[in-house]
């Protein structure tokens, strides 16, 4: 199939699922599909490269900068925002000759696990005729991507937020490393842990994506210098090397959903057949790293969010705003964001406030670094940016597996009236990737039709790798898939 | 500067009230609020006024001798003057103070973007996207920053520390747009450093204590400026960020300072330092330098329980107050006799003094409160997540410390000690202050060519220096008094020839004062040519020339003679002087010889030799 018909067929998706609200914003579809043309030059060949962003229609999470669409991080602060510049990675991938398609929905500056939380209504992903929830907050991203809207897509994930959406919608999100691909244009929630990241139908898709974005910019602060990439491994590993697979059991929860271990175990032994061996690993500080996240992530947004006060730029609330009695920009901010976001930019205000720094902040500081330690331990490789030890450890493991969510996706019906704090226990397997910066993919695993109840099709598997071994977790991402497609 | 028009300011701002009513009023309530934020706010960096006292410092000491004189006056009149009655208090009650300064640095580029720094740019002219905080922006540490920063940390003797971090301070107000201000609030780049101050650091007889006063710097931190607030009555009001993320400096002394004098020198001295190693605006009478106090007094026998509070590791001190946003020397000095008596009032009516932020404006009083301890903002400080760590190596610090310029301290000892200058301690720290050290470098111009001069004559290199002092600061003073200084409407070599003359007798003062004003004017021809084309050598009268002009005079004002003999008006032998150089040709009369004449003319005696 050729470029064009390629990219028809995505438009064509685009209209048949407008009703899952998966984008905020499109682009002007002649446009694009004159750019698809363009791009597929002259004598347009069936033969295209699956890794190639070249000609590919793209989605954007409306985090991410754009120049030529709004970018709103589906906030009602932001909801006429056109960025005077394009977010670096959406430069890299134009440069490469993929066509921006449309700025996806999520979670209002990204913070949710469902896509609920939007100034612009929920998204939703529909399996077998249910309504489910497409998870979060990439979830516009990883809907657009599953119902073949568009070749793939660029999510963030601060959480879990490519990877958890990647597991309820049937698709491939990867969290590379942080400090790889730029933030620079990215809107930030919590800078410490925001990481852009990619949403594919197979590992090729996203595999090519990252091999383009993945590259220093000098305009992102954090991004990771060239003499500390120059130093990680490049090339993916032979398919036939043996690799030492680190099971989590910290991990087997009991509230994990039969139906999700089933997965776990098959994914388990898909891999265990291809000569990789299976390894037992305690990861003891997980049991408080959701707790330190929705520490530190709130504390990072209540300051990152201090800046939307519609004086520059974003809306503004109608009237006089400020009274003697409050401050200048209360009821712009009152009505700008929506209530998961004033509940976290509270949340972060207090644990920052003088009384509960030490107590709050500053403990979930020490518990990420334990978490950090924990998978410092656990793997053979040494972390670049913190190790001082030299050479493999020989009990270590290359990589984990473990599943990216307790649960199947759940029905729309049933989130709706969930309480905040469940929504957050959606996180609790993708978070600790997260405090420690770890390259972490979410892979689709059918689950057994036996435990099927009424089933979602596929569980999210997660592989976590050591920082900086990206390649390696995306090789054992695109082995295991293999291995579930032949058997 | 301030946008009066609003051409180049924010267009969306213009006809939109968008500030807060309270703030509005704290605004007009302010007598310097044209153009300025509310000093109500927690934060150090609102627009200041120009600060009224900068005027030359040879002003300020006279005012200062003026006052003391006064005071004298007052002290040793009527008992029932007040300032008499306040000294008693001031033996029982000691002041403590520190103080926070926070001053503009001389950079190229913000903090934080490549932005450039601008003083009177239009208005928005000079911002960059992360400036402004637009979504998806972040902060790129301009490192250059870090040179002029360590210069100042430098000179105030602190320990450079290897390791610094930038944290957020947040609050809310129009002129802060990420809504949080980038500071060093964990990690400052700069420790325990200390600056002495010595006798002639302060005004003439001001000195409180005998010997040089050392004041500990606690710290010295980096951080960003705010944008500026221009106030367009009724309800307007634009915003200038060309300033915003200009990279400020904030020293914080310890609480080491006991007279409100003492505590305007330190804070004179520190502006005199922070210029000489360059490290800050040359615009600080712009508002480039702004200070907060911390206030508090103690009973000094009393009983030391009431003086539990502690202070930067200093102990036993009363409960503080701070004032903040002081915008002068002179400010900073009132606002501090202000507190104490204010404290002291309260203590002695059997008061408690809370800890609370106080606001001062100029001419006031009193210092008046702004917040007590329930309305104090907490700054929620959060180690900024997108900012590394800075680390400096020792070795630019090393380089830094050897290529420091010389401070005024030495630059002061080298003027008043030894031979070469030999000038007093005043006119010394008047020349180091005038015009950012420009007048300073013409009078070393001017003393080196007058040295080439008389290379020779040891008994007139002694002296040349003083001599050059008093016409570089007294005679081109008085001419440029209204004026911008500039070194080249009188060339140095040109007054150095001017003095050289006087110093050989071969012109009159009054000569060579028509020299100067003549070069000062636009005069092409060199003073040498001058000299000769008019004809201005000094060709002394023979003395029966001078005795018949004498003898004339005083038969003409035989009266004003008779006065001066009988009843000993000696003054007026000044007029007959006077009259003598009037009515004879330019450069044939000297005025000491016309007195000597005069003199022996009324059968006076001679005048003492000094």
């Amino acid at each position: 199939m050729s470029l064009l018909r390629h990219a028809q067929r995505q438009i064509d998706s685009l209209g048949r699922y407008s009703h899952l609200n998966a984008f905020v914003n499109v682009a002007n579809l002649e446009t694009v599909l004159a750019r698809v043309a363009t791009a597929a030059g002259p004598s347009p060949t069936d033969n295209v490269d699956p890794r190639s962003p070249n000609g590919r229609l793209v989605a954007i999470k409306d985090n991410i900068c754009t120049t030529d669409i709004p970018t709103t991080a589906a906030s009602g602060i932001l909801k006429k925002f056109n960025s005077p510049h394009d977010a670096t990675v959406v430069r890299q991938l134009r440069e490469a000759g993929a066509i921006v398609l449309g700025k996806t929905n999520m979670d209002e500056f990204g913070m949710g696990s469902h896509t609920t939380h939007s100034h612009f209504g929920a998204t939703k992903s529909q399996c077998d005729g249910v309504e489910r929830s497409a998870g979060g907050s990439s979830g516009g991203s990883a809907v657009a991507v599953a119902t073949g809207q568009c070749w793939a897509a660029l999510g963030t994930d601060t959480g879990g937020s490519v990877r958890l959406p990647a597991a309820y919608t049937g698709t491939v999100g990867f969290k590379p490393s942080y400090g790889l691909l730029s933030r620079w244009g990215v809107i930030a929630y919590a800078n410490s842990l925001d990481t852009v990241g990619i949403l594919g139908t197979d590992v090729d898709s996203v595999e090519g994506i990252f091999d383009i974005t993945n590259a220093y910019d000098r305009q992102d602060p954090t991004s990771l210098d060239p003499t500390t990439r120059s130093g990680l491994p490049v090339e993916e590993p032979a398919p036939s090397k043996t690799l030492k697979v680190g099971v989590p059991i910290d991990y087997n929860i009991s509230s994990l959903d039969p139906a999700v271990r089933k997965a776990w175990l098959r994914s388990l032994q898909l891999l265990q057949k291809r000569g990789h061996t299976l390894h037992k690993v305690h990861l003891p500080a997980t049991q408080h790293a959701l707790s330190a996240y929705y520490v530190l992530a709130p504390a990072e947004a209540s300051s990152n969010l201090a800046k939307y006060d519609g004086v520059r730029y974003g809306s503004r609330a109608e009237g006089k705003d400020g009274t003697p009695e409050s401050v200048l920009f209360a009821k712009t901010r009152g009505e700008g964001f929506g209530p998961e976001v004033q509940r976290r930019i509270l949340l972060g205000a207090f644990s920052l406030s003088a009384q509960a720094i030490d107590n709050y902040f500053i403990q979930a500081q020490k518990v990420r670094r334990l978490v950090q330690q924990d998978f410092d331990k656990a793997f053979a490789t040494p972390n670049c940016l913190n190790s001082l030890e030299y050479g493999k450890k020989a009990d270590g493991v290359d990589v984990l597996l473990c599943p990216t969510a307790p649960t199947l996706a759940p029905k729309f019906s049933e989130i709706k009236d969930q309480k905040p704090l469940h929504a957050y226990m959606n996180d609790v397997f993708t978070v600790p990737a997260s405090l420690a910066g770890l390259p972490a993919i979410s892979v689709p695993i059918q689950v057994d039709k036996a435990t099927k109840s009424e089933s979602a099709g596929a569980a999210g598997m997660q592989i976590i790798g050591q920082y900086g071994d990206d390649k390696l977790v995306l090789a054992v991402a695109r082995q295991l898939l293999e291995a579930a497609k032949a058997g | 500067m301030l946008a009066r028009s609003p051409r180049g300011a924010l267009v969306f701002l213009q006809n939109r009230p968008y500030v807060c009513q309270s703030c509005l009023r704290r605004a007009r309530s302010l007598p310097l609020a044209q153009g300025q934020s509310p000093t109500a706010r927690a934060i150090q960096t609102a627009t200041a006024p120009p600060p009224t006292d900068d005027a030359p410092f040879r002003k300020a000491l006279k005012d200062a001798a003026k006052k003391k004189k006064k005071e004298e006056r007052a002290t040793s009149g009527a008992t029932r003057n007040s300032s008499k009655a306040r000294n008693p208090r001031l033996e029982k009650w000691e002041l403590t103070v520190g103080i926070e300064i926070h001053a503009e640095l001389n950079t190229a580029r913000k903090l934080f973007s490549a932005a450039a720094t601008s003083a009177n740019a239009t208005p928005n002219t000079h911002v960059a996207l992360f400036d402004t905080a637009f979504p998806g922006t972040q902060p790129h540490f301009q490192k250059e920053t870090l040179l002029p920063a360590l210069r100042a940390a430098l000179a105030l003797n602190c320990e450079i520390q290897h390791r610094s971090s930038f944290d957020r301070k947040h609050y809310f107000y129009q002129d802060q747009p990420s809504g949080y201000q980038i500071t060093q609030y964990y990690e400052p780049f700069a420790r325990n450093g200390h600056i002495t101050l010595y006798p002639h650091d302060f005004p003439a007889g001001a000195c409180p204590d005998d010997g040089p006063v050392t004041i500990g710097i606690k710290q010295v931190q980096m951080e960003q400026d705010t944008a500026k607030t221009v106030h367009q009555p009724p309800s307007t009001h634009l915003l200038d960020f060309n300033r915003v993320s200009h990279p400020l400096i904030e020293i914080i002394s310890l609480p080491q300072l006991h007279n409100p004098v003492t505590a305007a020198v330190f804070v004179r001295k520190i502006q005199n330092v922070l210029k000489a190693v360059n490290a800050v605006t040359a615009g600080m009478e712009m508002g480039g330098l702004r200070a907060d106090v911390n206030v508090s007094v103690k009973e000094r026998n009393g009983n030391s329980a009431n003086n539990v509070h502690s202070y930067h590791g200093v102990g036993q001190l009363g409960q503080r107050t701070e004032i903040k946003n002081l915008a002068s020397v002179k400010a900073i000095e009132d606002a501090i006799i202000a507190e104490r008596d204010r404290q002291i009032d309260l203590l002695e009516n059997g008061g408690v003094v809370e800890g609370e932020t106080r606001g001062w404006t100029l001419g006031s009083k009193t210092t008046r409160r702004l917040r007590g301890k329930e309305g104090e903002i907490d700054y929620r400080y959060m180690p900024d997540p997108d900012i590394a760590p800075v680390f400096i190596g020792q070795d630019l610090v090393d380089h830094l410390r050897q290529t420091l310029p010389a401070l005024s301290d030495e630059t002061v000892s080298t003027l008043v000690d030894g031979t070469t200058y030999g000038l007093t301690a005043k006119d010394a720290s008047t020349l180091i202050l005038l015009d950012d050290g420009d007048r300073l470098d013409y009078y070393f111009d001017v003393v080196e060519h007058l040295r080439s001069t008389f290379s020779k004559r040891s008994e007139v290199l002694t002296r040349l220096g003083k001599v050059a002092g008093n016409w570089v600061l007294m005679e081109l003073g008085a001419l440029f008094k209204n004026e911008e200084w500039s070194g080249t409407k009188v060339p140095a070599d040109q007054l150095a020839t001017i003095v050289a003359h006087i110093l050989r007798k071969e012109i009159t003062g009054s000569t060579a004062k028509r020299l100067i004003l003549m070069k000062f004017e636009g005069e092409e021809r060199s003073v040498e040519q001058i000299i000769a084309d008019e004809d201005l050598f000094l060709r002394p009268l023979t003395h029966t020339e001078y005795m018949n002009l004498a003898q004339s005079l005083v038969e003409e004002k035989a009266d004003m003679a008779n006065d001066i003999v009988k009843k000993q008006q000696l003054g007026k032998i000044k007029w007959f002087v006077g009259q003598m150089m009037a009515r004879s040709a330019e450069g044939t009369v000297e005025p000491a010889a016309a007195e000597a004449v005069l003199r022996e003319v009324l059968r006076l005696p001679p005048v003492e030799q000094k």
